[in-house]
């Protein structure tokens, strides 16, 4: 296995070490960007989180918080499992390592602020304990790991991409990673979590999220990105079989986040009905559908208003709220007329 | 856009026609839209219990009478959108509740329906104080009495004119609210039950109550509650907060001196801090006493570990005490940028490093000599000292501080040594990668202070939002109470055919000094916390009027922010102001006594504001006759305007923050009540008649960040007026500031604002705002590198993959990473 040449195409089999000349420098820019995001779980505040929840909440609604946690709890670990068997492995380009590297850490990072939230929210060690047991537990989640299971864990026993079977095999693993659980499942995940804060409720929840999404949103965009590349350099793996197979998948992931819908609203909250989630996902799939190029599967249009609270800048009152809008590694030297 | 609500409406079966009953929407598994709603047999249950099967013509019918006068809002819509967000068994009062949150959620569709949401929500309220049997405004206030939550004057002034008082209401004033100011007085401004949690009174009744109290007459008292609920005046939090209440802590701002360099002093004051933040005030403290690391303690013979173990400790206790259950405590700590912890200060709110020496929750300032800024114009060597060794430089400024630095530094009394240049660099740092690290200005807001005439009189600190410019000492700890005029509210719209709108000068005259008079009443009237607040606040009866709403002027007025007409209004105004808070308090002066200290202010010499700027104002045979009245009759407040930055009163009156351009055009506010959508409603006054309030171009505005540069279509000059903050020379916003700044006897919450900032970028700006005489500066307001997905816009389908590939090496053999 040589690293000093650079392969022909990113799925060559190897472990390319050549930075100079650089071949995907787009993922060394996301690289760096990745890196003055950096937040920390410390500066998250849950001060009003456990009175909400006690407080504030519906049976109903504390019930969609615990269901939720306990996803959360594990989603991100298969995330990382996956990165680190699969995608580290495959991806032969330094550049796009590092950024996997990073996202290897951000990973972690939501790992432990979930923990935090967990720890925070549950009182009881017990019940903490069946929260992590969630995917042996709780049917609803359980059914989600095992659509994992089948789209992702297909590639682990491959060691090199060989043949043409393989990279379609690893093309999916991809997409699933990124479209299905990062692009879906989380999306859906994250939508209760504005849903509550659109009330009011649970700001260390939401305010975590934001900067968990704002991650989430990187890897999703650098996921695409590889996937890109790889139709570049080989269009001919998205052939009529892939892309039957993609519909599939995608169609597959929404009924499963929808039965996950069920569980969570099942006691009756008001504000948010499974139609209305189920739109939002069939919503979502599309969206990914377009971005790969490939035609919109559903045709809905997003029924959760409050998600557009989303994708607007906030404006923070610091009496009330921690500005979660900087930078770090600025850079640069003193001078007394630069333009501003 | 009704066109296109109709569609959509048809689409799912329903009829637009108010009151029909829609028919079962398409059943195919993917037909579902956000219009239709499950046909099963819903029911609510009432408020007596008994269960009722959901009628969608009642709820069109309630929402339809808040419809009046709002034409481009749907009733059915609402109403069909609500039922589709209920469950079977939801309350009635839930049902309430969503269709408010539902009418609320179309807002970036058609800001119209904030004004709807607002008005279900004005009813709503209505309710629930009608229902514990309150209607009169006597009645709530006799409520809040046997609830213990009134005090006795406020009871008395009301029992003696409750006929007057209860006549006075106007309820149609509610609909002056926008739904997110109704929204931020319901949740957390009203009275509630101490165990039901229900408000005990409606909007105009709080705002009846807050004007009775703040009142010495009826008379008074009325022109009051009609300046708080045309929202033309919004006295601050506190004070919306407290009055009329046992404890009646209306004050806004404390500034306290540094803790003496000793650990009692030191305890003591984590105590007053924490008595100032339970009543709602927002507190500044000096640490500028306090030994640095390595100091020797001569009593134990060991070394000290500097300021920042001991403002860890301070952060934990502003976590730990809340404003009244109402807000989080908040603390600025001031620190000039001689002491020797200074770069460890820096590092406090860096999210990364050692933890027990982070303090999340503190916000840090920098209170800089113009020594150190000559040093850095210089590129020369700046020297740290352990104030322990010169005790004297915190109360020193001008040449005297100089002197005493230059001698400390002769005798070789400095801790360390380094490049001034290096020092700033690590505040631009600072500032860039956590907004915090203000940079506030010692010597001009010093010399520019009218309560530093005599020697040893110095200011050692700005407050919490870096608008409050006082002298404080041991025993005497700075406060000030705070009101703002609504400037958006003090305009005129010319007859038909004349013209534009124009500023009304002679409104503002008028509001000013009703606004003057009550904040100073609120000197006398207030419960103060801890013993060197009422010292300082009796001998000096300062006030900080300030302003909010500026931008509404500009975009009523259709101008550039930083126009020259714009300019001139804003230089205008900020004139008005201070002369007529001066006159005001004049006629205090000689109704009721000039401040005891008056004869130790600038003012007594007949040195006003603008002297220490070297402006000459315009009009100046007036402001000589003012200057005269001042010198015979005196002052009543030793200083009479502030700029607060109006983060919450802004949104109870719908307006732009103080004088801040608007951040975007489309934002969200993040607040306890949670999120809330905001549309800029001119922009979109202005695009609807172009045709042009339509889906694309809302999804361009998203993706744009509330920017409408990308919008082609707009014409120039509304591109022109409709720029972000982001999108603005800071200099304009500098400059403005520093016109403004000649007639503000304290000073302004001046945020800047920079997309990605760099230290060479940040270091310039900075110099230029000392340059220009800013006595403080405030956030500077960056954004994230990376951005979170959109997860609402429709993701165009691009070209197939493989078609772009060869296009892009065609076009641009060079370039393409592909060919590389």
């Amino acid at each position: 296995m040589s690293g000093a040449g650079r392969p022909a195409r990113i799925l060559d089999p190897g472990m390319c070490l050549t930075l100079r000349p650089m071949a995907y420098p787009s993922f060394f820019e996301m690289y760096r960007a990745a890196i003055k995001n950096t937040w920390t779980v410390e500066e998250v505040d849950f001060s009003t989180d456990v009175s909400d929840l006690q407080k504030k909440m519906t049976d109903a609604e504390r019930h969609l918080v615990h269901r939720l946690v306990a996803f959360f709890a594990t989603g991100d670990s298969i995330v990382a499992n996956n990165l680190v068997l699969n995608l580290y492995r495959h991806i032969n380009a330094p550049e796009a390592r590092m950024y996997l590297s990073r996202q290897l850490y951000e990973e972690a990072l939501h790992v432990q602020f979930y923990l935090t939230l967990l720890d925070t929210y549950v009182p009881d060690p017990e019940e903490r304990h069946r929260a992590f047991a969630a995917v042996e537990t709780i049917p609803s989640i359980q059914k989600k790991a095992n659509f994992c299971l089948r789209w992702l864990d297909s590639t682990a026993d491959l060691n090199r991409l060989e043949t043409r079977a393989h990279r379609k095999q690893f093309l999916l693993n991809l997409l699933c990673f990124a479209g299905c659980v990062e692009g879906l499942f989380f999306f859906g995940a994250f939508a209760y979590v504005y849903f509550l804060r659109s009330r009011g409720l649970l700001h260390g929840l939401a305010g975590g999220t934001n900067w968990v999404f704002r991650d989430e949103s990187a890897h999703m965009a650098f996921a695409f990105e590889v996937v890109k590349t790889i139709r570049r350099e080989e269009p001919e793996l998205f052939d009529a079989e892939m892309k039957r197979d993609i519909a599939e998948m995608f169609d597959e992931a929404v009924t499963c986040e929808t039965q996950f819908a069920e569980d969570l609203l099942g006691k009756g909250v008001v504000g948010l009905s499974v139609r209305e989630v189920r739109g939002y996902l069939e919503f979502c799939a599309d969206q990914r559908l377009a971005t790969l190029g490939l035609p919109k599967q559903y045709g809905t249009r997003n029924p959760l208003a409050f998600m557009d609270l989303q994708d607007v800048q906030e404006v923070a009152n610091f009496f009330e709220r921690r500005v979660s809008a900087y930078q770090v590694g600025v850079v640069g030297d003193v001078v007394l007329d630069a333009a501003f | 856009m009704l066109t296109e609500t109709k569609s959509e409406v048809t689409k799912t079966g329903a009829t637009k026609t108010n009151g029909a009953t829609p028919s079962r929407p398409a059943t195919g598994a993917r037909a579902t839209t956000e219009e239709s709603y499950p046909q099963t047999t819903m029911r609510v249950r009432k408020r007596n219990g008994t269960p009722e099967p959901v009628d969608v013509n009642k709820i069109v019918r309630a929402v339809n009478r808040c419809c009046l006068g709002l034409s481009d809002v749907d009733a059915m819509r609402v109403a069909t959108k609500t039922i589709s967000g209920l469950y079977d068994g939801a309350t009635t009062r839930e049902l309430d509740q969503l269709s408010i949150q539902t009418a609320a959620a179309l807002i970036f569709e058609e800001p119209q329906y904030a004004r709807l949401a607002a008005r279900l929500l004005a009813t709503y309220i209505d309710k629930e104080v009608r229902g514990q049997e309150i209607h009169a405004f006597s009645q709530s206030v006799l409520a809040a009495q046997r609830l213990g939550l009134a005090n006795e004057r406020l009871t008395t002034f009301v029992g003696n004119n409750a006929r007057k008082l209860n006549d006075a209401i106007t309820v149609e004033r509610d609909r002056e609210f926008e739904y997110f100011g109704l929204r931020t007085v319901y949740d957390r401004y009203l009275l509630r039950h101490p165990k039901t949690r229900m408000v005990i009174e409606t909007p105009q009744q709080f705002f009846l109550r807050i004007a009775c109290a703040l009142s010495e007459t009826v008379a008074e008292a009325l022109e009051l509650y009609r300046l708080f609920s045309t929202l033309e005046y919004v006295p601050s939090s506190p004070t919306l907060f407290n009055a009329g209440t046992r404890h009646e802590q209306l004050s806004s701002c404390f500034l306290l001196d540094s803790p003496e360099d000793h650990l009692v002093g030191i305890y003591q004051k984590y105590t007053d801090a924490a008595m100032l933040s339970k009543f709602s005030g927002g507190i500044g403290l000096a640490y500028h006493r306090v030994r640095s690391r390595g100091s020797l303690i001569e009593s134990t013979n060991g070394h000290s570990n500097g300021i920042v173990p001991w403002l860890k400790t301070l952060d934990a206790s502003v976590a730990a005490v809340n404003q009244g259950g109402k807000r989080k405590g908040a603390c600025c700590v001031y620190l000039e940028p001689w002491h020797a912890d200074i770069e460890d200060f820096l590092a406090m709110r860096d999210n990364t490093g050692d933890e027990a020496s982070r303090t999340h929750n503190l916000n840090l300032a920098n209170w800089i000599p113009d020594l150190f800024m000559r040093r850095v114009e210089a590129d020369a060597d700046w020297s740290l000292f352990d104030p322990k060794l010169v005790p004297t430089l915190p109360d020193l400024y001008g040449d005297d501080f100089e002197r005493a630095y230059a001698d400390a530094e002769e005798a070789g009394l400095a801790s360390k040594t380094v490049k001034a240049r290096e020092l700033y660099a690590r505040m631009m740092r600072s500032l860039a990668q956590t907004g915090n690290g203000w940079m506030t200005f010692k010597d001009k807001s010093n010399r520019a202070c009218n309560q530093t005439a005599l020697p040893g009189r110095t200011v050692h600190l700005s407050n919490l939002c870096t608008e409050i410019i006082e002298v404080t000492s041991g025993a005497e700890t700075a406060v000030c109470n705070l009101g703002s005029i609504n400037l958006g509210r003090h305009t005129v719209r010319a007859e038909e055919g004349e013209g534009g709108v124009s500023f009304d000068f002679e409104k503002l005259a008028r509001t000013v000094r009703t606004a003057i008079r009550q904040l100073d009443r609120v000197i006398d009237l207030n419960f103060y916390p801890i013993a060197s607040t009422q010292a300082s606040n009796l001998r000096w009866r300062p006030v900080g009027l300030g302003v909010m709403g500026l931008q509404d002027v500009f975009f009523q007025m259709r101008l550039a922010f930083d126009a020259p007409e714009a300019r001139a209004i804003s230089k205008r105004i900020a004139e008005e102001i201070y002369f007529h808070a001066l006159t005001a308090s004049v006629d205090l002066a000689a109704e009721k006594g000039r401040h005891p200290s008056f004869e130790e202010t600038r003012a007594a010499r007949g040195e006003l504001q603008f002297d220490a700027w070297g402006v000459t104002p315009d009009g100046s045979g007036r402001w000589q006759d003012l200057r005269t009245r001042v010198r015979e009759v005196g002052l009543r407040n030793s200083l009479l305007i502030a700029i607060a930055p109006t983060a919450t009163i802004a949104s109870i009156a719908g307006c732009y923050e103080c004088i801040e351009p608007q951040v975007s055009n489309l934002f969200k506010r993040e607040t306890l009540s949670g999120d809330f959508m905001q549309v800029n409603r001119y922009l979109v006054a202005e695009l609807k008649p172009l045709g042009l309030w339509t889906e694309t171009v809302r999804a361009k505005l998203k993706m744009g960040e509330g920017s409408v540069q990308a919008l082609a279509e707009l014409p120039e000059d509304l591109r022109l007026i409709y720029r972000t903050v982001w999108e603005m020379p800071m200099r304009s916003l500098i400059d403005m500031a520093a016109d403004r700044g000649a007639f503000i006897d304290q000073s302004q919450s001046l945020n800047l604002f920079a997309e990605s900032p760099n230290i060479g970028q940040l270091s310039s700006m900075y110099f230029h705002a000392w340059k220009q005489g800013l006595k403080t500066t405030y956030y500077l307001r960056s954004r994230p590198a990376t951005r979170i997905a959109k997860a609402t816009v429709e993701t165009p389908v691009p070209p197939s993959a493989d078609a772009a590939a060869v296009a892009c090496s065609l076009e641009n053999p060079e370039s393409c990473e592909a060919c590389q």
